[in-house]
């Protein structure tokens, strides 16, 4: 068969009108599936459950007020780790050049992931003594992903996790200095601040800004044979 | 030769040294590709901030900075060590290998604990470099005693513990997500598990983030006029000597090759772990805490640690010298100028101190979490009579600064010396309430202050009543070598308490 000779799909494939406007969103519903997919996005939302659950359990117990504060924080850090680590690519390179819609998908699949994680630690707090409250969970939660975007596109998807964890070892320390000084008061170790501090939650979105853009624009940085 | 002299001898010599060469040629592989390297930089960071920056904040105190380091030591590498483990421990699934390594010469065990042990070594060479520089830094600060390597043993055997458990981790579930999870399970086990202390008999003691009474914070008087109790240190390094066995040993047991003998060693490997982990936890929970304010452990107590430390105290040049534990030499000028004026006050008075020497502190435990500190023994001793105190730092609370310390000095200290020697207390005399209060106006002091512990109680927690303060005035406007002369004079009576008011001048 030669080029000349090989059918031509779209006057075969489209009978009616009705049919090519069905078409697009169909498959954009399946474009979006299959990314989903290859990012383990399914995983990491019940990655993300089973840290809203075992904040949950956590809370049911009676803590200190040091523990309750860092409490919430080990379990956003987990989310954002979880988070961080669904941009890595198993397609690499062949993804990257063909792929139109991708810096959309990205971005798709991470604000859906830290809304589904933001959610869910939410409803994990509800009726429960949650330090902070959901500014503070929104606040640090927010600014770990940033975070864990931050270290995809510098270190790779599969090593993302190494910024909300370090920052988690932060953010602990920098409570922690609350009661043992030298206090730590700068706004960029935010959990360390108090929920309506300004200064901490305009630190946090820059870097989730900072950070969605990045993973939005160039993805993370995966080797094709990882 | 025979036949049985000469091959026979030397075809084990080469086996071995071929086995050794390839096992130190794997190393060396595993070395050089370890995700544990690229994390040190994050490990060594985290380090600064928990650990060395806090030290760095703390006195030039050996025992300070040890019990810090080792805390902020464990947090600082836990995350990234059971990261890059679990990392590590997923690599052949991750990389699809699994089948391919499956049939090269070297069996599953011997990859794995290559594996590990490249990531320990990793691990514990950052971890070494972060307290050789602590501890050098400390070196050319402190002002006397030496490196409490028990703190940083403890530290080191733990890194160990927290790799086996992140690589099992990562070779049972080889997923993206088990990376994350095990750095976080280790962070959460480790900073969460001591909510659990109550009291010292807590068997959660054996986190490695405790070194001594728990949520009393760093303690200067602890290990500096006794030596450091080891003994809950050598249960946590046997806890962790025994979990990394148990969960190696697990990891070599299921499926694989390598003969019946294997299985038996890991089984062996395994219970021997679990007995030597749940032995330390046993004796943990047998701890108690001791008058000098560390966890004694019976069975692993050494009674030769209970003896006090020998040293030659470093004193002022003043006229009552002020004495310090050579540890707190930094201390010496700034407790030397918050004593001074109290001290000139009472100089060649008949009764007065030939000496303020720092003393030990006594430790015992109260409700729960709870430990009280109080000097041990009487506050003055000996002929001629030397007053005993102890530094504000001694005491249980946050840390404080040089200057901080001075002033919570003089405010403790400097009535407590003036009431002993006026005889000054809730009973005495009017005249003496007097005289007590014009020594204190003259020498800059507060008329109402916190006793020091296990020294005389403060004269009056309330406004004097109106002559004795008018005495007071009267006795602190006289020139001071007039008040003195007429103390020298008086004192003997006005301690007997038979000056009254109207016979002060």
């Amino acid at each position: 068969m030669t080029a000349g000779t090989a059918p031509t799909v779209p006057t075969t494939a489209a009978p009616g009108r009705k049919a090519q406007l069905a078409w697009p969103p169909r498959a954009g519903i399946r474009l979006l599936r299959l990314h989903a997919a290859s990012r383990r996005a399914p995983a990491a939302i019940a990655a993300i459950a089973a840290c809203a659950i075992g904040l949950r359990i956590a809370l049911l117990g009676h803590w200190n007020t040091y523990g309750a504060l860092q409490l919430p924080l080990v379990f956003e850090a987990g989310a954002a780790a979880a988070i961080a680590v669904t941009t890595a690519s198993p397609l690499g390179e062949p993804e990257r050049l063909t792929g139109r819609w991708l810096p959309f998908l990205r971005l798709a699949t991470a604000l859906a992931l830290t809304a589904a994680a933001a959610g869910a630690l939410t409803a994990a707090g509800t009726g429960a003594h949650l330090a902070g409250g959901t500014l503070d969970v929104l606040r640090n939660l927010a600014g770990m992903t940033g975070i864990g975007l931050l270290c995809a596109a510098a270190l790779g998807g599969r090593l993302a996790w190494a910024g909300p964890t370090a920052y988690l070892v932060v953010g602990v320390y920098g409570l922690q200095t609350q009661w043992h000084p030298p206090a730590l008061t700068t706004p960029w170790i935010w959990p360390a601040r108090p929920p309506h501090d300004l200064g901490a939650a305009i630190c946090a979105a820059l870097v989730f800004t900072i950070g969605m853009a990045v993973i939005t624009a160039r993805g993370a940085r995966d080797p094709a044979g990882e | 030769m025979t036949a049985v002299r000469a091959p026979a001898a030397a075809r084990p010599v080469h086996a071995t040294r071929g086995h050794l060469r390839a096992a130190a040629r794997l190393l060396r592989l595993e070395l050089r590709r370890n995700a544990m390297a690229w994390m040190l930089p994050v490990a060594a960071g985290l380090f600064w901030l928990t650990a060395y920056h806090k030290a760095m904040a703390a006195p030039p105190l050996w025992n300070l900075r040890a019990t810090s380091m080792q805390k902020g030591a464990l947090v600082a590498f836990a995350c990234p060590v059971a990261g890059a483990a679990a990392w590590m421990g997923s690599r052949e699934a991750r990389r699809h290998t699994t089948d391919l390594v499956t049939i090269t010469a070297r069996p599953r065990w011997a990859r794995l604990l290559t594996t590990w042990a490249a990531t320990t070594c990793w691990a514990m060479m950052g971890y070494l470099g972060c307290v050789a520089v602590l501890y050098g830094v400390t070196a050319q600060q402190a002002t006397w005693g030496g490196p409490l390597w028990w703190p940083a043993a403890v530290a080191a055997a733990g890194l160990p513990a927290l790799s086996a458990l992140g690589f099992a981790a990562g070779t049972l579930i080889p997923s993206r997500f088990t990376a994350p999870g095990a750095a976080i399970a280790a962070f959460f086990a480790l900073a969460l598990s001591t909510v659990l202390i109550h009291g010292s008999q807590s068997y959660w003691q054996i986190s490695p983030l405790v070194t001594g009474p728990w949520d009393i914070g760093p303690d200067a008087g602890v290990a500096t006029f006794y030596p450091y109790l080891p003994d809950l240190s050598i249960a946590q390094m046997m806890f962790f000597a025994g979990l990394t066995i148990a969960v190696l040993g697990a990891l070599l047991l299921p499926n694989g090759p390598g003969g019946g003998w294997l299985r038996a060693a890991a089984a062996t490997a395994t219970a021997a772990g679990l007995l030597a982990a749940g032995t330390a936890v046993a004796l943990a929970g047998t701890g108690k805490l001791d008058a000098h304010g560390m966890i004694a452990i019976p069975a692993l107590h050494d009674a030769v640690n209970d003896r006090p430390v020998h040293y030659t105290p470093v004193c002022s040049g003043t006229t009552i010298p002020v004495c310090l534990n050579p540890a707190y030499t930094s201390y010496l000028p700034a407790a030397t100028a918050a004593l001074a004026p109290v001290l000139n006050e009472i100089a060649g008075l008949p009764g007065a101190p030939a000496r303020i020497s720092q003393a030990a502190a006594t430790y015992q435990q109260g409700i729960g979490n709870s430990v009280r500190a109080s000097l041990a023994g009487p506050s003055i001793s000996g002929t001629p009579p030397v007053l005993r105190l102890l530094l504000p730092d001694q005491l249980l609370g946050p840390g404080m600064t040089t200057s901080a310390l001075a002033t919570a000095l003089r405010a403790s200290a400097g009535p407590a010396i003036v009431a002993g020697v006026t005889g000054d207390s809730p009973g005495a005399s009017p005249a003496q309430h007097a005289v007590a209060a014009a020594l204190r106006m003259s020498a800059g002091l507060p008329q109402s202050s916190p006793s020091a512990p296990g020294m005389q109680p403060p004269t009056a927690t309330g406004p004097l009543p109106i002559p004795v303060r008018s005495a007071a005035q009267r006795f602190t406007a006289l020139p001071a070598s007039a008040r003195h002369a007429w103390l020298v004079h008086h004192l003997a009576a006005l301690r007997a308490g038979r000056i009254t008011l109207a016979q002060l001048p």
